[in-house]
Formats: C-alpha cells, structure tokens, sequence
C-alpha cells in the first residue's frame, strides 16, 4: 500500500501556467494530500477545470476516462485491490449510475474510495431534468452508508477533500466530497491564474 | 466444452495470475475448478467483474489478470470494453463464458443466443487479440502462453455445468485474502 504522501502546494516545484478556480485546485490537492494517484471520472462541465489541474500540475496522478459512473467505481476498486488509493470524479446525476457498484461491492467488501461528486440540482439549478436527483443525493448516500461532506468554498475545498479521503483510506469506507452548483458556478466565473495570489 | 472445463483450463492455464470472476456460476465454477488466494470472487455489482480487472491490471502491472465474465454480465457493462480498448493493458485477459443464458437466475435467453457477437464488439472496440471457441484446445491455443501480450479477450462458447460448489460469503475476507496474495496488505 502506497503511503500517503503529504504535499502543499509549493512542493509541487515550478508551478506551471494553468487557469482553473480555486476550488478545482483544492480538490486536486487534496485527493493527492490523501494519496490518490488514480482518478477514475465521467466529465461534466465543472470537473473540466479538476482534470485540467491534474493533467497540468500533477504529472504522477493517473487519470482514467470510464464509459459509465457503476464502470468507474469497479475500475476504482480493482485500483484498491491493486494497492493504490484511487478518487472517482462524478456528477451527482451518475449516482443513479453507480448505486449497485456502491451497495454489492464498494460497502460490503469495504473498498475505500475517495468520490467527489459535482452537484446538480441545487441552488442554482435551471434544469428540472437535474432536480430530482440533486435534491435525493444526500438521501441516498446516507442510506446506503456512504458518508458525505460539502465544501462550502474554494478555500475550503482542499482540506475538505483531504480530509474525507484520508478518513476513507484509513477507516475503509467510501467517503464523498460533494461540490454545490454554486460553488462551481460561482468560482467558474472567477477563474483565477495559479501564479497569482488568491 | 463445458464451462466448469473451461474454467479449470483458464485456472491451469493462469498460473500465478489474479482471476476474477464474475458472480453467480463463474464464480462457482471458479471456486469449484480450483480455489487459490489468487480468486477474487464477487458476489454482487453484475457487470463490473472486466472492470474490476482492469483496475486491478493498471494498478499491478507486474501481475497478469484473467477475468471470468458471462455473457450477461458483459452485456450490461459493454462500455467496459471500449475502457479496455482505450488504455491496451497488456496484463489482461478477458474471458467471456457465453452461455447464451442468464443461467444463474434460470436460463433465460441472452442477445448471444440470437447471433449477438461479443468478440465482434471486442474487435469493434479496438481490443487487438480476440477469438471465439468452442473447445478445449482452441481454449488453450487462445490463452496462448505467459508471454501473450494483452489485452485479449475470448469468448468462449460453453455447455452449462452447475456445480454445488460456493465460495465463502465473507466479503472482507475475500478481499483481505486476495490483496495479501498479490503483496498488498491493507494495515
């Protein structure tokens, strides 16, 4: 099992140029905090800006496209059964996707996996398709045993995702890190370069 | 050919490799044809068994991984292979036990037994090495030796065999038992 490493920002060594919000950089660098160096995801608009991040300033982070959000959590866990700490990046639309992955193989083998989900159907929702399953998300997680948490904000995010990962990884359970619409839209307005201050 | 002979000819064939069978009757027949730390048995998530594999296969390059898949089960995970074709691990080896039934819930026809082409979607999914069996020896040719480079998938056209065969129901244990064979202790 690949140890932990911790890492801040600066020990990433020259920052290469790369324009993302700060909540995209704080979701990187937390995952990789936590010691995920496998990123399984289905893209939405928002997680642009993580895989962007990852592609540019984390060269030694995998990260693995899946056809469907149930095919990435079974990638993710044979990544686990491999040794390795693996995220999977979704929106909260594919949970519908995932649940049978989550609740016959992730929750009962308890294979941990650091999920960071990007909210539809919350404050700032125009599409009524999205509304459902936005406002049943907290729901079902906490039914089928998967614990949650929310980054409120870009600077939050970091440690908010750190923590939920490194509490998977140590208590073998599949944590999420949810990211509300008005975070990621908020922040996607604001696009702030890395190399200036935030 | 029946799928507990051909599952036995994969385990022989496999050597030191993770298998990982899907559940219901691969995973019966795997337990019956020879059970080793090495298995990883599910017992739920239909489907994601070729998908676990190549987790396992990204994560352990050192290490060949064989999946035992259904004909059912990659039916409802297909993009699996379009995953696979993507990324070409050359440690992986899909083998598709095509029954061309849903037998573990009572033998209810698949899209297989209606000329369905699970190799064809294989090869349309840019995987390089596939072939169809119907035999023993053509089993053994197509699992060729340790050296064959992968991704490979065989769909294997099997009798079926029920076995009262099980393997354990403890799924941490499972998973414990698995992750210390292949040198990854989870403490």
């Amino acid at each position: 099992m690949t140890e932990p490493r911790s890492t801040t920002l600066d020990e990433r060594g020259p920052r290469q140029m790369v324009r993302a919000p700060q909540w995209a950089f704080g979701v990187c660098d937390g995952a990789y905090a936590a010691g995920c160096r496998d990123v399984v995801y289905v893209p939405d608009n928002p997680l642009s800006h993580v895989l962007r991040v990852f592609e540019t300033r984390y060269s030694d982070v995998r990260l693995v496209l899946a056809t469907r959000e149930e095919e990435a959590f079974g990638i993710a866990a044979g990544l686990y059964l491999g040794g390795r700490r693996p995220a999977v990046l979704l929106q909260s639309s594919g949970l519908g996707n995932s649940l049978n992955a989550l609740t016959s193989l992730l929750v009962p083998y308890q294979i941990p996996v650091l999920m960071v989900v990007s909210m539809r159907g919350d404050e700032g929702e125009w599409n009524s398709a999205q509304m459902p399953m936005g406002r049943a998300v907290r729901a079902i997680l906490d039914s089928i045993g998967i614990p949650h948490v929310t980054s409120e904000s870009g600077e939050a995010t970091h440690e908010t995702v750190q923590r939920a990962g490194t509490r998977a990884f140590s208590t073998r359970m599949t944590h999420a890190c949810l990211l509300p619409k008005l975070l990621t839209a908020d922040d996607a307005r604001r696009l702030r370069r890395d190399d200036e201050p935030s | 050919m029946n799928r507990l002979d051909a599952t036995r000819i994969v385990v022989t064939q496999a050597g030191d490799a993770a298998i990982i069978a899907s559940l219901g009757h691969p995973a019966y027949d795997l337990f019956a044809a020879g059970d080793r730390p090495r298995n990883f048995y599910t017992w739920g998530s239909m489907g994601l068994a070729s998908s676990i594999g190549l987790g396992v296969a990204l994560a352990r390059p050192d290490v060949r991984v064989f999946v035992l898949d259904g004909d059912g089960s990659l039916l409802m995970n297909l993009g699996s292979l379009a995953t696979i074709g993507l990324l070409q691990p050359g440690n992986f080896v899909l083998v598709v036990m095509d029954n061309e039934q849903y037998a573990t819930t009572g033998g209810q026809a698949t899209p297989t037994s209606h000329g369905a082409d699970l190799e064809a979607a294989a090869r349309a999914m840019r995987i390089p090495s596939t072939a169809t069996v119907r035999t023993a020896e053509d089993l053994v040719a197509a699992l060729g030796g340790p050296s064959q480079r992968g991704p490979l998938v065989i769909v294997a056209k099997v009798d079926e065999s029920a076995t009262d065969a099980r393997p354990p129901l403890d799924c941490v244990a499972l998973k414990r038992r698995f992750m210390s064979a292949i040198g990854e202790d989870e403490s």
